[in-house]
C-alpha cells in the first residue's frame, strides 16, 4: 500500500482504534448517507464539499475546480453503471488522485520557474504559478470565518496521507472502508494516518478544546 | 474516548459543511455546469456507445455473409488458352463469326455484309 508520507502504513497502537470507533459510534451515525436517486444528485449532492476539500488540499480556487470538474467527468465517464452506493468512495478516490496530480504539476512547475530564474527566455518575467485570489472569499462569507481559517491553516500543516485520512473520514464521513477505497489502502493505515492527523488537529487547535 | 476529542471532529465538520453551503455564487454556478457538463458528456457518450452496440454485430453479420457467398459461389476457372489470347483474337478475326454467340441477323444478310466487306473500303475513301 502506498504510504506518500513515508510512514509505515500499519496501525501503530491501540489508541487510535478507539479514536476510530468514537468516530464509528457518534460522529459518523450523526447523519446516515441516503443512497442518491440519480448521478445527477448525487454530484449536486457532494460537489459543494468537493470544492471545499480540494481548496483545502491546493489552496487555489481555479485550481480546485478544475479538480472537481474533472473528477466529475471521470466518474460519469467510467463509473456511471456501478451501484449508486458505490458512488461515494470511487467520487472521492477519484478527487484524491487529480488533487494528487495537480500537486505533482505544480512542483515540477515551481522547479522549472526556479531553475528559470523566474524568467523566460526573452528575460521578461515569468507568470506566477500560483496568483494570488484576489477576488472576495468566501470565507468573508462565513460567520465562523476565523474559526475555518484556523482549521483549514491546521489541515494544510498535515502531511499528505494525515490530511487525507483527516478530510475524507471526519471532514465528508465516510467509513473506515470507504476512506480506505478511496485513500488506495488498507484499513489499517486509514487508522493510522487518523489517528496522528488528530494528535497533531489537537496540538495546533489547542484552543479549540 | 476523550470528548474534547470528539468535540474538534464535529466542529471542524460543522465548519467544513457550513463552508461549503456559503459557496461563492460564482463557484457554485460554475461547480453546477460542470456537473451540467459531465452529466451531457456522458449521455453523448452512451449514445455513440449503443449505436457503436448495434453496429458491431450488424458489421460482423455482413462481413460474415460476404464471406460466406464468396466460398459459396463456382469458381471461375480459366480456360487454358487465356494466356494467348492476343493471338487467339488475330486467328478469330480470320475465321467466321461462331454460330452459337453470334447474332442470327448476320447470317440472313450475309450477302449484305460480304458486299460491304468489298466495297465498304472504296466508299468510305469517297
Amino acid at each position: 500500500m502506498e504510504s506518500q508520507d513515508g510512514r509505515s502504513d500499519e496501525p501503530d497502537d491501540d489508541g487510535m482504534n478507539s479514536v476510530v470507533s468514537t468516530l464509528e459510534g457518534d460522529l459518523l451515525l450523526e447523519e446516515a448517507r441516503a443512497v442518491p436517486a440519480s448521478m445527477d444528485a448525487f454530484l449536486a449532492q457532494v460537489e459543494r464539499r468537493a470544492f471545499r476539500m480540494a481548496e483545502l488540499n491546493l489552496g487555489h480556487r481555479e485550481d480546485a475546480l478544475d479538480a472537481v470538474q474533472d473528477a466529475m467527468l471521470r466518474l460519469v465517464k467510467h463509473y456511471s453503471d456501478k451501484p449508486a452506493q458505490e458512488w461515494t468512495p470511487l467520487f472521492w478516490g477519484i478527487l484524491r488522485r487529480r488533487i494528487v496530480d495537480l500537486q505533482r504539476r505544480r512542483k515540477v512547475r515551481s522547479i522549472m520557474v526556479g531553475w528559470l530564474g523566474g524568467r523566460d527566455d526573452d528575460g521578461d518575467e515569468l507568470p506566477a504559478w500560483e496568483p494570488a485570489d484576489t477576488s472576495p472569499g468566501p470565507l468573508e462569507r462565513l460567520t465562523d470565518s476565523q474559526s475555518y481559517a484556523d482549521m483549514a491553516a491546521a489541515v494544510k500543516l498535515l502531511p499528505q496521507r494525515q490530511r487525507e485520512a483527516f478530510m475524507l473520514r471526519v471532514l465528508e464521513g465516510l467509513d473506515v472502508a470507504e476512506t480506505a477505497q478511496a485513500m488506495g489502502c488498507s484499513e489499517g493505515s486509514v487508522k493510522t494516518h487518523l489517528s496522528r492527523a488528530l494528535q497533531r488537529l489537537r496540538d495546533q487547535l489547542e484552543e479549540w478544546r | 474516548m476523550n470528548a474534547p476529542d470528539n468535540h474538534l471532529e464535529l466542529r471542524a465538520r460543522a465548519l467544513y459543511r457550513e463552508a461549503a453551503r456559503q459557496l461563492d455564487p460564482a463557484v457554485a454556478a460554475r461547480l453546477r455546469a460542470a456537473r451540467r457538463e459531465a452529466l451531457a458528456s456522458a449521455s453523448k457518450t452512451s449514445w455513440a456507445h449503443r449505436l457503436l452496440e448495434l453496429l458491431l454485430p450488424a458489421g460482423a453479420f455482413a462481413a460474415i455473409a460476404v464471406v460466406a457467398l464468396f466460398l459459396s459461389s463456382p469458381v471461375q476457372r480459366p480456360t487454358s488458352v487465356a494466356p494467348n489470347s492476343a493471338q487467339t483474337v488475330d486467328v478469330d478475326g480470320e475465321l467466321p463469326p461462331d454460330a452459337a454467340v453470334t447474332d442470327p441477323t448476320l447470317y440472313q444478310n450475309m450477302d449484305f455484309y460480304g458486299w460491304l466487306a468489298k466495297n465498304g473500303d472504296s466508299e468510305a475513301s469517297r
